[in-house]
């Protein structure tokens, strides 16, 4: 629920790309946010790494998180906790 | 080599090969030095040192197994050279290995090499930042990093951040090159290092900037007794370095407490 019209260009850019290696379920379990340390959701449709705790999304690119907070997309409804 | 990060605060700078660059910029400095070379770097490698490195390796893994790890990191893993013998050696004991590199691209041709040896499973390939590692408390019973310390932009916050993600008990093994070589070798070895290698690294990867980095950033890395100690202050106990191929290399071995 974003009060805030300010949309970032999100352009999906290889979706729907079926032979997409898909991120390893034991990896997904093991990985904290960087930041926070704290717990991460997986979007699978955006092949994202969700720490709503630092408001911040780490891409998953070829099934391999980039866990950098500096790539990562800084989640414009962030709740800042 | 790429155009200069910009920096947001220039406040602490750092040593990048030769000269000092600004603290915020350098792992994006070295990340571009891998991107350059990632496809050929094992190869590099291998004609650099006349194929001693897989010595030191070997003796890296030897160490290793004196208890096989269940769950193993490997930091600045990059193309997964240490892992894939790791993968090799402790094939009966199902250990779970993570590589963990800043630079996505030399996981991905680690990850092309993992695939083309057959091993789909058991290794993670995890991209991330050495010093903000996004891995849980006391998780790894084993860690290793081969000459990748170095290129931390913070020396001392690489390694307790590997301190804080071991388990208690657990072993951590570091291979680097030696900046001081004793005199009778230092002649030769600075004119190896300094002429030989940025020109077979041109020849190789057409990138003779990268390899000049690489030998600086060894000149410029902290004498081993000085990491030894460095190992202290961030949590480890039982501080063991051996010199390897006369002092060319350092494997310093550490406990976490």
């Amino acid at each position: 629920m974003s009060d805030q019209p300010g949309q970032k260009s999100l352009k999906a850019d290889s979706k729907g790309n079926k032979n997409e290696p898909e991120i390893d379920p034991k990896l997904l379990e093991m990985l904290v946010c960087p930041v926070t340390h704290g717990p991460l959701r997986y979007d699978r449709e955006k092949q994202e790494l969700i720490s709503d705790q630092a408001g911040l999304a780490y891409p998953v690119r070829d099934g391999i998180p980039i866990m950098l907070s500096n790539e990562a997309r800084v989640l414009s409804n962030a709740k800042v906790s | 080599m790429p155009e200069h990060p910009r920096s947001k605060d220039s406040s602490e700078w750092v040593p990048f090969g030769s000269h000092s660059v600004p603290a915020d910029t350098k792992s994006q400095l070295v990340s571009a030095v891998f991107d350059s070379v990632a496809d050929r770097y094992d190869l590099m490698n291998d004609v650099m040192s006349g194929g001693i490195h897989r010595i030191w390796k070997r003796r890296l893994i030897d160490e290793l197994a004196v208890r096989p790890p269940m769950r193993l990191l490997d930091i600045a893993g990059g193309t997964g050279d240490l892992a894939l013998r790791a993968r090799k050696r402790f094939a009966a004991h199902k250990t779970e290995i993570t590589v963990c590199d800043i630079n996505v691209k030399m996981l991905g041709v680690g990850r092309r090499r993992a695939r083309d040896q057959g091993h789909l499973h058991g290794i993670n390939w995890l991209c991330a930042d050495g010093e903000a590692l996004p891995l849980p408390d006391r998780y790894f019973d084993s860690c290793t990093l081969a000459f990748g310390l170095r290129n931390m932009t913070h020396i001392e916050r690489a390694l307790e951040e590997i301190c804080r993600v071991m388990q208690p008990g657990g072993r951590f093994l570091c291979l680097e090159f030696t900046p001081d070589i004793a005199p009778p070798l230092r002649g030769l070895y600075e004119a190896y290092s300094l002429r030989i290698i940025p020109k077979i690294g041109d020849w190789l990867t057409g990138d003779a900037e990268a390899y000049r980095y690489l030998v600086e950033s060894i000149r410029r890395f902290p004498q081993a007794t000085h990491v030894a100690r460095l190992l202290g202050k961030a949590g480890f106990a039982g501080v063991r370095v051996n010199a390897l191929s006369a002092g060319v290399a350092s494997l310093h071995s550490a406990w976490r407490v």
